[in-house]
């Protein structure tokens, strides 16, 4: 078998190429620092294409860095597909000197070939191949040009005959770059000089001195809109209006002779449960569409430009602000992203932070409560616990930061990308992978819990029993006591959050089996406005799910991710009590 | 004089880079080498960082570290 090795400098499309060439749907986004771990894929059985992520050069400054760089020493790599960015060639061929240095066969792919038009940049692709001694083939990945030849090239097998004996051996980098340029100048030539790009102009205002923060506050409020005024909402209630006029009668008319438990347990059990959560699933879709909108626009590494004064507060640099967006989405990737931060105790406090950020998972129980309790309000309701995760982050990472992580100020260096209009296909292919990944976790997880909550609310040791002697009422009962303080103290709420722990969307799912029928009556009953936003609170702040939990404890160890267990129930417990209280006496 | 000195859009060639041995590592390999021309882009709201650009592509770093990059007034 062939293994190919896919390098090359941040964010000049690696994972892009990686996708088309194997048909993976790994994460593409516009900004440095995006694949964070080594990830397969074949072609034909027969090669094996390894994507990595970015490295500027091979003496490595941030972590992921070194899994690039000791992929290449230990591994036996056949041919190294060095990916360069075609509109910026000087530094990325540094990299290729460096790689130059292994001796193993090198296909040299110049990708953007679309945005090196754009800027009028001529490149003599056969000369330059000559004077770099390296096979060339110009693609531009996300378009879907020249990906042919990178496969053909791949499964001929040519690209093994050549092999570059000179010594590429450097005194100094001034040294490898006036050879670089020696190079380019005779194989390119500029047509547009001294143009003032697209990115410069809108960089003048978006990091304008008074803009810059409203507009951030603006995108961010407009992503919401889209998700709970224009687009997710009235498709959520459209599934669930369906749901419950078509799907329900249908089930209770097939179900009509089977035993009362069976049906019991199809429509209470498991359209109750899984349904309530499913009809979330254009919510979810909306808002991660905004996110990724935002992500692949190039905006992340203006963010975290933007917030590094702020986030130097709690001793952090502004990259980290971008494992704390990406959190949005879902906290697994988030605190893996934490690995492109210089530091360990960076890396550590980013992580312990990035689950203060309202995750997906999060939105169906915020949706559910905002549309019961605050049908006019809702974008605000919900835009104001997005705002109070972040606000919390920030207070606890200054807490952290002069307690248990005392530490220097690392220096603090990103490369800020152009502004790309994001690709609307594989916007929509991803999207659309997250909703199928979303359903299974429906059909799966959120299947079997309500499963046993179905069973554990209709058994007792001595039987099937009413659901007030159940051994659900019973768990509920046991730990609703912590909950009595913050407002929402009835059983039926504790046990939710108990099997919340699972993954925050099945809190939903479990009120749909144990409440039981239409839940938007049957929670007017339960909670009131305040004591609903107490729930929404702790729900945002209390311990994250259980894969969360395991990603703490895979890339930090157990302490840590006992530790981050303990303090967000701590947080959760004590921020909802506040709000409650305070509450009720403003109220 | 450092970079900082340089207002928004001036020219300047870079002399030396000093402070932090890694970054100062870093930004060679990035081809902040002798002789390269290099501006200030832009500012961040609050003033800090700042946006650098050279050999065709942006980069942000923060005043403290970025006063160790001693530039020649173009
Ligand atoms: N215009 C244009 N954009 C491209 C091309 N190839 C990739 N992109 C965009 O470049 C950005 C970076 O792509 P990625 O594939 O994530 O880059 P990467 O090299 O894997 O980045 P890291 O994982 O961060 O090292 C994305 O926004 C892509 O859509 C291309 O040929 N032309
Ligand atoms: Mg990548």
């Amino acid at each position: 078998m062939t293994i190919a090795a896919l390098l090359g400098n941040p964010n000049v499309g690696k994972t892009t190429l990686f996708n088309a060439l194997t048909g993976s749907k790994q994460y593409v986004g516009n900004w440095p620092g995006v694949t964070v771990e080594k990830k397969e894929g074949f072609i034909d059985k027969s090669i094996k294409i390894v994507d990595l992520p970015g490295i500027y050069a091979l003496d490595t400054f941030s972590n992921e860095e070194k899994i690039s760089k000791n992929f290449l020493l230990n591994e036996n790599v056949d041919v190294i597909i060095n990916i360069v960015d075609a509109s910026n060639l000087s530094r990325n061929l540094y990299l290729t000197m460096q790689l130059k240095q292994f001796k193993k066969p090198i296909i040299l792919i110049l990708n953007m070939i679309d945005v090196a038009e754009f800027k009028g940049i001529k490149i003599d692709f056969d000369k330059l191949s000559k004077e770099l001694n390296v096979m060339i083939i110009p693609i531009s990945a996300s378009k879907g040009i020249g990906i042919d030849k990178v496969k053909m090239l791949l499964m001929s097998s040519n690209f093994l005959k050549h092999l570059d004996d000179n010594d590429y051996h450097f005194s100094s980098e001034k040294d490898t770059y006036e050879y670089i340029e020696s190079i380019l100048k005779k194989c390119i030539t500029y047509s547009k000089k001294n143009i003032i790009t697209p990115t410069e102009k809108i960089d003048k205002i978006v990091l304008n001195k008074f803009l810059a923060y409203p507009i951030f506050l603006t995108c961010l409020y407009f992503i919401f809109k889209f998700t709970f005024s224009y687009v997710g909402q009235p498709l959520s209630d459209l599934l669930d209006s369906s749901l419950n006029d078509y799907l329900v009668p249908l089930a209770e008319n097939l179900l009509s002779n089977s035993s009362p438990w069976f049906k019991s347990l199809i429509i209470d059990g498991v359209i109750g449960g899984v349904g309530s959560v499913i009809v979330f699933l254009p919510i979810i879709l909306s808002l991660f569409l905004g996110i990724s909108f935002l992500e692949d626009s190039g905006y992340m590494a203006r963010a975290a430009f933007i917030m590094d004064k702020l986030m130097r507060k709690m001793g952090l640099s502004g990259k980290a602000f971008i494992p704390m967006i990406v959190g949005f989405g879902c906290s697994v990737p988030g605190i893996m992203s934490a690995r492109t931060l210089e530091s360990e105790k960076d890396r550590k406090l980013t992580a312990l932070l990035v689950p203060l950020m309202s995750c997906n998972a999060r939105l169906p129980v915020y949706a559910l409560f905002a549309s019961i309790f605050f049908p006019k309000k809702q974008t605000l309701v919900v835009f104001s616990l997005y705002i109070l995760g972040i606000a919390l982050s920030f207070l606890v990472g200054l807490i952290f930061k002069n307690t248990i992580f005392k530490k220097d100020e690392e220096p603090f260096v990103i490369e800020l990308p152009e502004y790309k209009m994001p690709e609307m296909k594989s916007l929509f292919i991803h999207t659309w992978d997250k909703g199928k990944g979303f359903l299974k976790k429906a059909g799966t997880l959120i299947f079997s819990i309500s499963v046993i909550v179905w069973f554990l609310s209709n058994f007792n040791f001595s039987g099937m029993s009413d659901i007030n002697s159940s051994f659900l009422s019973n768990i509920g009962r046991f730990i609703n006591p912590i909950f009595i303080p913050l407002g929402f103290g009835k059983w039926q709420n504790s046990v939710s959050l108990l099997t919340g722990l699972m993954a925050k969307e099945v809190v939903v799912g479990t009120m749909g089996v144990i409440y039981g029928g239409d839940l938007s009556q049957m929670l007017k009953t339960a909670f009131t406005p305040l004591s609903a936003y107490s729930f929404l609170v702790f729900v945002l702040l209390y311990t994250p799910c259980i894969s969360v939990i395991a990603t703490m404890k895979k890339e930090y160890g157990l302490k840590m991710a006992a530790f981050s267990v303990f303090y967000q129930l701590i947080l959760a417990w004590m921020v909802s009590f506040v709000i409650y209280n305070a509450g009720k006496l403003i109220f | 004089m450092c970079i900082c000195d340089l207002t928004v859009g001036k020219k300047g060639y870079i002399c030396d880079i000093q402070g932090n041995e890694l970054l100062a590592k870093r930004l060679l390999s990035l081809g902040a080498t002798y002789g390269t021309e290099v501006c200030i882009k832009n500012y961040a709201p609050l003033g800090d960082p700042i946006i650098i650009s050279f050999r065709g592509f942006d980069l942000a770093i923060r005043k403290k570290d970025a006063k160790y990059i001693y530039v020649k007034e173009a």
